[in-house]
């Protein structure tokens, strides 16, 4: 990774960026390089999980990651989620129970239970599920239709 | 955050190289970086040179029969999602989920916790519960040091300039448990933790407390009390919760007062011996 | 389209919904704030030339600001930067902007500040040890007082058979939205315009302009999405040092806030401390006399709000024949307090119901039937003298009695289940108006208020015209126009939106469809609807199509416009009573009863709440599933409160746990299954009836949490959270 190369598939399209200074958190290279602002900033701690992205169809927290130690990576945001099967059919289900108010979280909460649904499927007990999800933190819905979104994308998963 | 090369060798022996160049305040290693970049962003550490050590073949998760052995830049998240860890160890699947949130053990890794030794780690009184060894290598070669003697205070450990972890080898199932209290159930900093296994080899029950300062310690006058079988005796049980909440040398600060740390270890200690037995313990 | 799914669903689930802290604008610069090194110190002394030693740095300091704004004179008693007293730690003294981020902090941390540390005040029982055996005789602490009286109050404490005296605490809360205040900048000749993530951009220009001393014409403010508001994005906050910035460098400003200084700056809920007595006769309250002193930090004069609105939430939806309240707003070490959902209210409702019940148990009366016998009713008098309107929340007492019965009867032992009532008062005062333009196709608001989450412009006010119209809601669109193609509106807070601008729509309908009314030569009622994707006025048993009612020039323009606006009033306040100081008049009212079953650890004293209900009287409710969904996040957040939030100040000032691991707000599986219920029959001032439900889902939750815990351990609690240790100590069934 000499000269600040960094070289990412992002949203499934291959891209490379110069002079990225050895610091930079994956978060801003997809935000401020890349334009991607779907991917939200809130604690910049790794608390929040507003910023969470898949890396290599797992999610991760982007405000955690220096993004040259992505270097080669498969990056999905927000803005490329629909084009996967699991990803279309969280979107949809959040979309329809009405599973936001202010949606500052929601990006976060729809790749992070991307990430948990393409893992395991209908395998891990809905329970495990909302206990994996406890990682993003809403402050406006209480949960409640952000469970009721879980649920729904969880059924009729193989 | 001071400028600072990213470096991300392919082996270990290029690791220890680069990170042996240079002073051990000037060059360190980096893992799943959820903890060292809190510190280079707030400049308590200013290296002048970072090694990555996610290109080293130590992403490893092997059982060989009794003995399990974990690479230490494995992501938290596969430790956990290991069937047999879960069964085969139930306190560290139970600890290692206790640490963040998925994303954050997508990234997170066993040898980051040891090596960054923070004080309030969920995993240290674990390891030290199930006695893992550690397998370091470094510029001198290799070795193999018991937890207990690895972290040695808050964020100190004994490694040595250049020295990395390369393994952590857990040398038995054990039944056991992990069990902490929180003010916020999930996703807090606990104000008292407990891990309890047994070990069916030594017949000996092993126990460590965390959560108060300086660092997990393991408790030997209350394994001890507990005696050497699975589950104790109630009689057993009482004098090790009664030996543990009065003579470990627990101490209050800012999350939790020493008196009610003292009062919640009993019932953690209980609690957690109870699920270690399959509830059996002391009913 | 689900009747769940919400109009800016699939905006924000796109990612492409444009927050302040998303703003990206050719050129910028980044800004960061230069922030106090004490909590309090004099002789302040800022030195910006290392800063402005570094390439492309632009910084401003107090002595810059006249300059900046050619010889405007802001408010003297809010200068952007102190120039000589520090405050609270991290007061911002100075501000920097660079071409990028690390360069900007970079530049803040060159800045060299030098100040004489003065003695910190944080704490209320440390400044007055003694109060209330002792009064309170510092002017310099007290930013003001509060007093207020109505009969012979020590007369009834003297002859009554029962007498309660007790001491609360409450916590400082704060807002936590997870978008972090933000904004970008531009000065040009045309004027200043800031961008920025605003639930008042109106409030914002007001204030910005006031501060900067320009004129309000001469600033624009457009707000962008909001990521959560709850309070704490009412009023101007980085927007004026985001202008001073911009204008000094010739360049637009990007200024945002880190997490940290969030909640390091932020204006939000300060500790209070409350003495409550009461005195009962015969099982009938006849006095009570309320006592507080309230945290507001850094407060400006002439601008604290809180102490009297907090008393008249102490007093509570109970009548008392003979009463005195006193209220101190004492200044301390800390940022100013500022407002967060329902300032101080579910604070004051965990006191007076918690008292309330200890005051029924002392004198031998069940507290649900002691606190059903003193409630408000409709037409009863409050004790500042307000009509008390169509108020539900007897009845929402009622249903949640009934329910309480049931799941205590189904717990098991350590179990237990609570009730906690709260009201509230929407803001109907704050004024605004709307416009309605029709064309053929479609019905569009245009308004100047951003969405911040709760629903309220997106749903709300398109619920109402809906309504009014009698078109599908999907054929409406509410449309945001900036400060200077807006409308005014006051902003959105005081669960007012609906209720407020909400009545400005609904007026501007009834104009627009009076006018179709004339051109279709009908006097009566006139009501759209759709026919073939086109819209269709319709009278009687006669309809036209709206393209044909239209005038060339209005169809050229868009459609047929029509304004409204709504102006409410302010309730009054019975001046006999106040001996000093100002409290605050409710109009109208709006109360909830919720329902909490717990389970306390006997030995550790924590608390899993296991389910919840709440009855909310939200008059006429105009979007089901919004409502549905604002009651929810309301109790979740009143949960963060009851249990396990509170910011902490260490004695030197500072704010120990300005982060989300230890400010620790309720992750998903803190929150319990939530039953929403609402009351019918209850009336409010807005559109059709409509109450505001902002505010009234938090009020009630720390009382109902505290009522659980005394049920399932027999432990009183007089302080918020009611974190495991606190719990622990007050366990009676160990």
């Amino acid at each position: 990774m000499s000269g600040g190369r960094l070289r990412l598939s992002v949203n499934g399209r291959p891209t490379e960026l110069a002079d990225v200074p050895p610091e930079e958190r994956l978060l801003d290279t997809v935000r401020w390089r890349l334009g991607l602002k779907g991917t939200k900033e809130g604690c910049r701690t790794g608390e929040c999980g507003a910023c969470t992205v898949l890396r290599d169809g797992h999610a991760v927290l982007s405000c955690l990651l220096l993004a040259r130690d992505a270097d080669g990576a498969a990056i999905t945001t927000i803005e490329g989620v629909r084009s996967d099967p699991v990803g279309e059919r969280v979107r949809a289900a959040f979309e329809s129970a009405g599973a936001l108010q202010c949606g500052y979280c929601t990006p976060g909460f729809v790749m992070a239970l991307t990430g948990l649904l393409r893992e395991a499927g209908r395998s891990t007990p809905l329970d495990e599920l909302l206990e994996d999800l406890g990682g993003n933190l809403c402050r406006c819905t209480g949960y409640s239709t952000i469970v009721r979104a879980a649920r729904a994308a969880r059924e009729g998963l193989p | 955050m001071a400028p600072f090369e990213l470096v991300a060798p392919a082996t270990p022996d290029e690791a220890i190289a680069e990170l042996g160049a240079l002073g051990a305040s000037d060059a360190v290693p980096l893992a799943g970086g959820t903890d060292l970049l809190f510190d280079l962003d707030d400049g308590r550490l200013a290296p002048r040179r970072v090694v990555s050590l996610r290109r080293l073949p130590w992403q490893t998760l092997d059982w060989n029969g009794p003995i399990l052995t974990v690479g230490s830049t494995l992501p938290l998240r596969r430790l956990e999602t290991d069937p047999e860890v879960r069964t085969r160890l139930p306190g560290l699947y139970t600890a290692v989920r206790a640490v963040g949130s998925v994303a954050l053990r997508h990234q997170a890794t066993l040898g980051g916790n040891l090596g960054r030794s923070a004080p309030a780690s969920d995993l240290v009184p674990m390891l030290l519960a199930l006695d893992a060894e550690i397998d370091l290598v470094g510029p001198q070669g290799a070795r193999t040091v018991p937890v207990d003697q690895f972290v040695i205070g808050s964020r100190r450990t004994a490694l040595r300039p250049a020295e990395l972890i390369r393994s952590v080898r857990f040398p038995e199932p054990r039944p056991s448990a992990y069990l902490w209290q929180r003010v916020r159930p999930f996703r807090d900093i606990s104000q008292m933790a407990v891990a309890v296994a047994y070990s069916p080899a030594r017949a000996r029950w092993r126990v460590a407390v965390a959560g108060f300062p300086p660092r997990p310690l393991l408790v030997p006058e209350v394994e001890d009390a507990l005696g050497p079988v699975l589950p104790p005796a109630r009689s057993d049980l009482d004098r090790g919760a009664h030996v543990l909440s009065t003579r470990a040398p627990i101490v209050g600060d800012k999350r939790a007062s020493e008196a009610y740390r003292r009062q919640i270890v009993r019932p953690l200690l209980e609690r957690a011996v109870r699920r270690a037995s399959g509830e059996k313990a002391g009913s | 389209m689900s009747a769940t799914a919400r109009p800016d669903g699939a905006v924000k689930l796109a990612g492409a919904a444009v927050y302040g802290e998303d703003l990206d604008v050719p050129g910028m610069l980044w800004g960061a704030l230069v922030l106090a090194p004490v909590a309090h110190g004099r002789r302040l002394s800022v030195d910006l030339s290392p800063a402005r030693a570094l390439p492309g740095v632009v910084a401003i300091g107090a002595a810059d600001v006249a300059g900046l704004v050619d010889g405007g004179t802001g408010d003297p008693e809010r200068p952007p930067f102190p120039s000589e007293r520090v405050s609270y730690l991290q007061q911002p003294v100075a501000a920097v902007a660079a071409p990028t981020r690390s360069l900007a902090r970079e530049a803040a941390r060159a800045v060299r500040i030098s100040v004489e540390p003065l003695p910190v005040a944080t704490d209320l029982d440390d400044l007055f040890p003694e109060w209330p055996r002792e009064k309170i005789e510092d002017p310099a602490r007290v930013a003001a007082h509060v007093h207020a009286r109505r009969g012979d109050v020590d007369g009834a404490f003297r002859d009554s058979a029962t007498v309660v005296a007790e001491t609360y605490r409450t916590a400082s809360v704060h807002q936590v939205a997870l978008e972090p205040h933000a904004c970008v900048a531009e000065v040009t000749d045309g004027g200043w315009r800031v961008r920025t993530s605003t639930q008042s951009p109106f409030g914002a220009r007001e204030d910005t302009a006031s501060i900067l001393g320009i004129p309000e014409a001469a600033l624009v403010v457009e707000g962008t999405w909001v990521g959560g508001g709850f309070g704490g994005k009412g009023a101007a906050f980085l927007e004026p040092y985001a202008l001073l910035l911009a204008r000094a460098a010739g360049r637009p400003v990007r200024l945002a806030l880190s997490y940290a200084e969030e909640f390091r700056l932020g204006r939000t809920t300060l500790p209070a401390v409350v003495r409550m007595e009461t005195a009962v006769n015969a099982g009938e309250i006849t006095a009570r006399r309320v006592r507080l002193l309230l945290d507001v930090g850094t407060s400006l004069p002439g601008r604290d709000f809180a102490t009297g609105y907090a008393i008249g939430f102490l007093l509570g939806p109970y009548r008392a024949p003979a009463f005195e309240v006193e209220g101190y707003a004492v200044r301390t070490n800390k940022p100013p307090f500022g407002p967060h959902r329902a300032p101080f209210a579910p604070q004051a409702a965990f006191v007076v119901e918690s008292h309330l019940a200890a005051v029924a148990r002392a004198a031998g009366i069940d507290p649900a039937t002691f606190k059903a016998r003193h409630l408000w009713r409709e037409g009863d008098r409050t004790p500042f003298g307000q009509r008390v309107l169509p108020f539900g929340l007897a009845s929402a007492f009622e249903s949640a009695r009934a329910l309480a019965a049931r799941w205590r009867s189904e717990a098991p032992p350590g179990q237990g289940v609570g009730i906690g009532l709260g009201f509230w008062s929407t803001s109907t005062g704050a004024g605004g108006e709307a416009r309605v333009v029709l064309s053929p196709t479609e019905l569009v608001i245009l308004q100047g208020e951003r969405e911040i989450g709760s629903g309220s412009v997106v749903v709300g006010l398109a619920q109402v015209a809906a309504r009014r119209s009698g078109l599908p809601v999907e054929q409406v669109r509410v449309e945001y126009r900036d400060s200077a193609g807006a409308p005014f509106d006051a902003g959105v807070f005081g669960s007012r939106t609906v209720g407020a601008l909400g009545r400005a729509v609904d007026a501007a309908l009834v104009s627009l469809l009076a006018r179709l009314g004339e051109r279709l030569g009908s006097p009566g009622p006139v009501t759209l609807a759709v026919l073939d994707g086109e819209i269709v006025a319709v009278h009687g048993s006669g309809r036209r199509r709206v393209a044909e009612l239209l005038t060339p020039a209005e169809t050229a323009a868009g459609g047929l416009a029509a304004d409204g606006k709504h102006y409410g009033r302010s309730g009054e306040i019975d001046e006999s009573v106040v001996l000093d100081g100002a409290f605050y008049a409710f109009t109208d009212f709006t109360g909830a009863a919720h329902v909490a079953q717990v389970e306390v650890d006997p030995q550790t004293g924590s608390v899993r709440v296991l389910r919840y209900a709440a009855f909310h009287d939200a008059g006429v409710v105009v979007d089901l599933p919004s409502a549905r969904a604002q009651v929810e996040g309301g109790v979740a957040m009143g949960l963060g409160a009851a249990l396990t939030e509170e910011a902490i100040w260490s004695d030197d000032g500072r704010l120990e746990n300005a982060g989300l691991v230890d400010y620790r707000i309720p992750t998903l599986r803190e929150v319990p299954p939530i039953e929403v219920h609402f009351l019918e029959g209850f009336p409010g001032a807005g559109p059709f009836g409509a109450k505001g439900l902002g505010e009234p889902p938090i009020i009630p939750v720390p009382a109902t949490i505290a009522a659980a815990v005394r049920d399932a351990a027999g432990a009183h609690v007089r302080e918020l959270p009611l974190a495991p240790e606190r719990v622990a100590r007050e366990l009676k069934f160990r």
